[in-house]
Order: structure tokens, then C-alpha cells, then sequence
């Protein structure tokens, strides 16, 4: 059978890919994804004062900046011997990371994902949320996006009890938002559900979504590698592995390896030799999420599983943010001075981001960066494997007919580009 | 309508993102009309941008930094620039990657803004110079970029600086209206992170005095900024962006080497040893300790 390629730009990603689709027939036989340009964020780092990466890294990208920035101070914090950060600054961190998910959700479901299914909804409902979270990351670390208040020893900033009130009245909009524009039921209600029916019966955009792919039959469309991974832990997620048969939870960094590529800026990324998925749906199946196990037992890794997983972080979060907000306690340090940073050293930085597991990896020496590595998620979901090394979205578009949604197929991991280049 | 066309080089989008934070936004969306915006929606694609269909654009907004011979999908970018920069009435470039080159242009060759490689003139695009208008910041404040475009739709006039940056915005520095400030005015070195009082100035590399932009005075996300919450101000508006060392201050024989803006150094000295001749009891003591 003849072969046909066709190239794809795919764009509005946070820059663009292209998609080389090989037709065997009707349907993809392989496909090529390549990213085409490259900053060279790692290369600019190199020489500099291993602080200078708190101030460049946010760079990397607009939308999860700072999902870098906190995986940049891991790494720093990493290279001390013994540090001490307060409970209350790590709790802080992990507040405003979450609220960059949170941002990064709203803006992919209704801005990414809406369009795909033909639903219109007001780009209000994806700008709301999104500009309440980055008032709440502001309150607590002066702006947003791309601030570097997250530095070795704690946080930069002196919160107060007033900060904390104008904080949580921007939770409870953004609760009310969620129950207005996603799904109108009670958050706990929300995080407990585990059956498909009773979500797909409520009002709000989301079971509309879901329903809609139901309708248009595409439930099943999008199966990769059924294999998932996790770096990141947080008082949220829990980092393991999970295949068809079996969950693992302990990961090993000295496992993960990367290799170069032709045709593409990006990097090939591979856990003992194997491609994994990342992201919402590896978090959902590692943490057990009921209704996300549901969905995988029905449709396996789909686009359905794949989109409501990431969703359905929304109300997690949200719970979250409530609970670690009623812990803080003001007056432990923000600041804990961890005395110079040591000038030959090593560290590793892991965070979970809105797409997946993100990983930084610095080398100090004589006080300089000599180098640094960062490992992002669309390197693992959008990797660009050969035939018999496929990587989650190639092997997701794999089997499309000509018809099919391949666009909504490859969006719905959230690509990210200017991450994948760096 | 005012139809605006975006077009992103190497960029992180911050400045897209940014955008979209700025509070006015949907009233203030109401008067544009996006040709392109890469995460809107808007009236072409990407592909049909390039091939040039993209008819009747206002403003062109220039984003990233520029590279030789980057190309996106099939041509050129700079051919893209060229061609949609001569319809344009104006062109402003978004941020400081697309105004000096900023941190992607230390990354690379052949990288750097629109017309200038950190203060360097370049001369590739210079018959856009008269129409050019430069936004730069990391990112650009959102009032800065959605203010700009509204005066340019009223056609009001905008005094620029040297640098065509519009005087309403980058007239001021960053200190002005920064909650640290009387910590600079006595001389106070002893900033800790973590806590409301000191100004970094003295030693954690604030380049807030010698920075333009509007970051104390139209404040971040509405309410925040940099320096008020205990980060020095990294200098992100200005051509020199990003020196080294960002966390430190560069001294000479103890005290910052770079003066505030405009301040001869003698001037300097003289009011510091001034200030620094009082021990004013309130600036050592917590602001929220109770009495
Ligand atoms: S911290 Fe920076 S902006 Fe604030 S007063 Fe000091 S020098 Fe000025
Ligand atoms: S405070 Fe300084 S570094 Fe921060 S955004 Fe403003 S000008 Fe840029």
C-alpha cells in the first residue's frame, strides 16, 4: 500500500509543533512530531551564579513558569548539604503551584479543548478564573506570571493575615466559578464520585464535553501506552509508576535518560529505556482517583479519560488550596538564611506542573553553573520515538482514520512547545 | 475596530499570558479585533498568516526574540515581519525579547529585537523605526500593552523616550512607589528576605532606582509587585537585560557601583552620610511588632 505523508502545523500550544502524519490508507500509519526551535535556556544558564536560574528559569515558559521557578529552587536547595525551610513557606509554594494548575486547566478546557468539540463558551470563563488565580499568586509573591519569590531557605515575602483574607475571598469566587461554568454539584461531593453517569447527568460544561464526545462516539480514541509516571510528590500528588499490571512506588532519577534527536529541538526522554505518559491522567491512575478509574476501566487512556482527568483536578485542588490555607501558620519564618550556597555541588528539583512531571537537575562548580538540565513533560507525552519506540501521543494517533479528531487527540495531552524547546 | 495582528519569534508566551491577567480585559477586548493572537481566538490561522492573508492590520505586535533565518512553518519570519510591518500603522514590540533581544538572545547567533541588540541600533527593519513603539518588560505589564494599543486606537499623541519606549509608562523607575522606600531614603542596609522592612538596593542587587517602568505604580495582577514583596527588581525593561549576578549588588569600594537614575555619585555620597549620621529608632524595629 502506497504511502502518504501530509505536515501539520499544530498551533496555539504555547508556540507550535508540526505533525508529519504517514497514511497507510485511510489511516495514520506513523507519525512524526517535531519541535522546531530552541532558546537554549540551559546554555544561557551556564557560567552564571547558580541564583541567576530563579530569575531566568520562570522564562522558560508563560503559562508554567512557575511550576520552573519551584523546581529551580528545589534544585538550589538541593545542593546544600542540611537546610531548614519553614512549614509554613513550603505550604506557600505548594499554595501558588497549585494555583498555576489551576490557571493552566481552565485556560486548556476552554480555550484548547471547547473549540475541538464545536461547543462556544465566553473565553471569560477560561480568563476569570485564570486572572483570580494570578491575583492570589501575586498576593503572595508580588506578581504574575514570572516572579522568582520562591529562593533557597523559603520565600521572599512577609504574608500577613490581611494578604491571607483578600486570598481567600479569590477562593471562594473561584469555587463558585467552578460550580457556575464546569459542574454545579458540592466540591466534596465532586472528589468522592466515581460513576460516569451521575458527572455526564449534572449541568455545566464539563459532563457537556464529556457527553458530547459520547455522542460523537470518540470515547475511545487517543489509547496510547497505557503506562504512567509520576516524579513529583507534594502534600497533593504522590509520585509512582503505573502499567496494566503493576504499581510501583519508588523512582529512581539515575533511571531516567535523555538522548538528542534528528528533525526535532527536542529530546527524547526515557525511564529504564521505556516511554511513559505524564501528566493528569498518570497522576488520576497513580493516586487511584475514583472517577478517573472509572473512566480507564470503561475507555482505558483515551481522550475521555485523558480530558476528564485533568478537569477533575479542578475540584482537587481547590479543596487543597482550602485545607493548606486553614493549616498556615503565620508566624513561623518565611526566610530561614541557609548560609552560602556551596560552590561545588550537585542537585535535583522534581515538581509536579500543570502537563506532567518536571525535573531540573543543576551542577555547581566553583561557585558557577557548569551545568544544567531540565526535563520537561511534553518531552515525555509528545516525544518523538521511532516506529518500534513510540511515545504516548504518537501512539495515540496511530490507527486515526482520516476523519477522526487527530487535532483534539494530540491537544488533549496539552502540548506545550516552548517547554518542550526550552 | 482596531485589528491587531501578533506574531511570536522565541518566545515563552508570558507576554500572551500576561495580557490576559489585565482586569480591564473584556471591555477593554472590545475595541480589537485579533487577526492572530497565538491563544485566542482569531479571525486566520496560523498558516493562512503566513501566506499572507492576513489583510489590514492596525498594529503589528512584534513578540520573542528575532533569530536569522528562523522560520515557523514555511517562511521566513523576518519576510513575515517585512510583510506585514508595511501594512501596519504601527508596530509595537511586546516585551524585551522583541525590543533588545532579552534573555532568548544570549541563548544563540543572530538573535536580538526588532531594532535594537540590547542598545545597540540595528538597521534591518529601520524603515519601521518612525512607526515602531517598544514595550519592553519580562513580561510587559498588561495596563502597559492594553493602554498603549487604546491610545493608539484615540490617536492620542505618546511622548517616547530615546529608546521609543512611551514616557507614560517607562517615565518612571520601578522605586517610585516602592513600600521600601524609606528605607532607601535613611540608608538602611539591613534587608533580610522574608520580611516587610529594608530595601535591597544595598545588597540583594535591586535595580529598582535606575530601571524605567510603572511596576510600583500600576501594580502587578492589581495589587503586588517585585520589590514590595521582598524580590529585588531584576531590570527586566531595560537593554542590558539580563546582566549577571542578579541577586547581588555590584559594589565599589562598598557601596552599589550603579547609582539611582540621574544621581552623580557625589550627590549620593553626600546624603548618605547624612542620613546614615542618624540612628532613627523606627526603621530598626519590626513594623508589625506590637507596642
Ligand atoms: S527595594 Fe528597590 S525599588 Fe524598593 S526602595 Fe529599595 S531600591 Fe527602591
Ligand atoms: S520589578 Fe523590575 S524586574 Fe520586576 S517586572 Fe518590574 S521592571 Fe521587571
Amino acid at each position: 500500500m502506497a504511502t502518504r505523508t501530509r505536515l501539520e502545523l499544530i498551533e496555539k500550544i504555547e508556540g507550535e509543533a508540526q505533525v508529519l502524519y504517514e497514511y497507510e490508507g485511510e489511516r495514520i500509519g506513523f507519525a512524526q512530531i517535531r519541535f522546531l526551535s530552541s532558546r537554549h535556556i540551559e546554555k544561557i544558564l551556564e557560567g552564571r551564579d547558580p541564583m541567576d536560574a530563579l530569575s531566568i528559569n520562570p522564562r522558560v515558559c508563560g503559562i508554567c513558569g512557575h511550576a520552573h521557578l519551584i523546581a529551580t529552587v528545589r534544585a538550589l536547595e538541593d545542593c546544600y548539604e542540611a537546610i531548614k525551610i519553614s512549614d509554613k513557606a513550603l505550604k506557600i509554594r505548594e499554595m501558588t503551584l497549585s494555583l498555576e494548575l489551576l490557571q493552566n486547566h481552565f485556560k486548556w478546557f476552554y480555550l484548547t479543548i471547547l473549540p475541538l468539540l464545536d461547543i462556544e463558551a465566553p473565553i471569560e470563563r477560561a480568563l476569570e478564573p485564570s486572572r483570580l488565580a494570578g491575583e492570589m499568586i501575586a498576593l503572595l509573591a508580588g506578581q504574575y506570571p514570572h516572579n522568582s519569590y520562591a529562593i533557597p531557605g523559603g520565600i521572599t515575602g512577609e504574608i500577613t493575615p490581611v494578604d491571607l483574607l483578600e486570598f481567600r475571598h479569590r477562593l471562594e469566587q473561584l469555587k463558585e466559578i467552578f460550580r457556575r461554568y464546569l459542574i454545579d454539584v458540592d466540591l466534596d461531593y465532586f472528589v468522592r464520585c466515581d460513576r460516569i453517569e451521575e458527572m455526564l447527568g449534572k449541568k455545566g460544561d464539563l459532563p457537556q464535553a464529556m457527553r458530547t464526545i459520547l455522542d460523537l462516539g470518540w470515547e475511545r480514541m487517543g489509547q496510547s501506552l497505557d503506562r504512567f509516571i509520576v516524579f513529583g510528590e507534594s502534600g497533593f500528588f504522590i509520585s509512582g509508576k503505573s502499567t496494566a499490571t503493576r504499581m510501583r512506588k519508588h523512582l529512581d532519577l539515575r533511571y531516567l535518560k535523555e538522548e538528542k534527536i534528528q528533525k526535532s529541538a527536542a529530546r527524547l526522554v526515557a525511564y529504564r529505556g521505556r516511554a511513559y505518559e505524564t501528566g493528569p491522567l498518570a497522576r488520576a491512575m497513580v493516586m487511584k482517583t475514583p472517577l478517573i478509574k472509572e473512566a480507564h476501566r470503561r475507555y482505558k487512556d483515551s481522550l475521555f479519560s485523558r480530558i476528564l482527568a485533568r478537569v477533575c483536578e479542578v475540584p482537587r485542588l481547590l479543596r487543597y488550596l482550602d485545607e493548606t490555607l486553614q493549616k498556615l501558620d503565620l508566624s513561623q519564618a518565611a526566610w530561614i538564611d541557609p548560609g552560602p550556597m556551596p560552590k561545588e555541588a550537585k542537585g535535583t528539583g522534581v515538581v509536579e506542573a500543570a502537563r506532567g512531571s518536571l525535573i531540573h537537575q543543576i551542577e555547581i562548580e566553583e561557585g558557577k553553573i557548569a551545568r544544567y538540565r531540565i526535563v520537561t513533560p511534553t518531552q515525555w507525552n509528545l516525544g518523538n520515538g521511532s516506529r518500534d519506540n513510540l511515545y504516548p501521543a504518537q501512539k495515540a494517533l496511530i490507527g486515526l482514520h482520516r476523519n477522526d479528531p487527530a487535532e483534539l487527540v494530540f491537544k488533549a495531552f496539552d502540548v506545550c512547545s516552548v517547554c518542550t524547546t526550552k | 475596530m482596531m485589528r491587531l495582528l501578533w506574531l511570536s519569534a522565541l518566545a515563552c508566551n508570558g507576554n500572551a499570558h500576561a495580557l490576559l491577567n489585565y482586569p480591564g480585559f473584556k471591555v477593554w477586548q472590545k475595541e480589537f479585533e485579533w487577526l492572530y493572537h497565538p491563544l485566542l481566538p482569531s479571525e486566520y490561522s496560523f498558516k493562512e498568516v503566513e501566506k499572507g492573508m492576513a489583510e489590514g492590520c492596525d498594529v503589528l505586535l512584534v513578540d520573542g526574540t528575532l533569530e536569522e533565518g528562523y522560520v515557523k512553518y514555511r517562511r521566513p519570519y523576518m519576510e513575515l515581519l517585512e510583510h506585514y510591518g508595511k501594512q501596519a500603522h504601527h508596530i509595537v514590540t511586546v516585551g524585551t525579547c522583541a525590543t533588545f533581544g532579552g534573555i532568548f538572545a544570549q541563548g544563540g547567533k543572530g538573535r536580538s529585537g526588532l531594532h535594537f541588540r540590547g542598545d545597540e541600533r540595528l538597521d534591518i527593519f529601520k524603515n519601521f523605526w518612525q512607526k515602531s513603539i517598544s514595550l519592553p518588560g519580562c513580561p510587559v505589564q498588561p495596563e502597559v500593552l492594553a493602554g498603549t494599543l487604546s491610545l493608539l486606537k484615540r490617536k492620542t499623541d505618546i511622548p517616547l523616550d530615546p529608546l521609543r519606549r512611551p514616557k507614560y509608562y517607562y517615565a518612571y523607575t520601578v522605586h517610585d512607589g516602592c513600600i521600601r522606600n524609606e528605607y532607601f531614603e535613611y540608608k538602611i542596609d539591613e534587608h533580610r528576605f522574608g520580611r516587610l522592612e529594608g530595601c535591597m538596593f544595598y545588597d540583594h542587587g535591586c535595580q529598582g532606582t535606575y530601571t524605567h517602568g510603572s511596576c510600583n505604580k500600576i501594580l502587578w495582577n492589581g495589587l503586588g509587585s517585585k520589590t514590595r514583596n521582598g524580590q529585588p527588581c531584576m531590570g527586566c525593561t531595560e537593554p542590558d537585560f539580563p546582566k549577571e549576578n542578579l541577586w547581588q549588588t555590584p559594589k565599589h569600594m562598598g557601596i552599589p557601583a550603579r547609582m539611582p537614575l540621574g544621581v552623580p555619585r557625589r550627590a549620593y555620597l553626600s546624603l548618605a552620610g547624612i542620613a546614615k549620621a542618624f540612628r532613627i529608632e523606627r526603621f530598626y524595629t519590626p513594623l508589625m511588632k506590637e507596642e
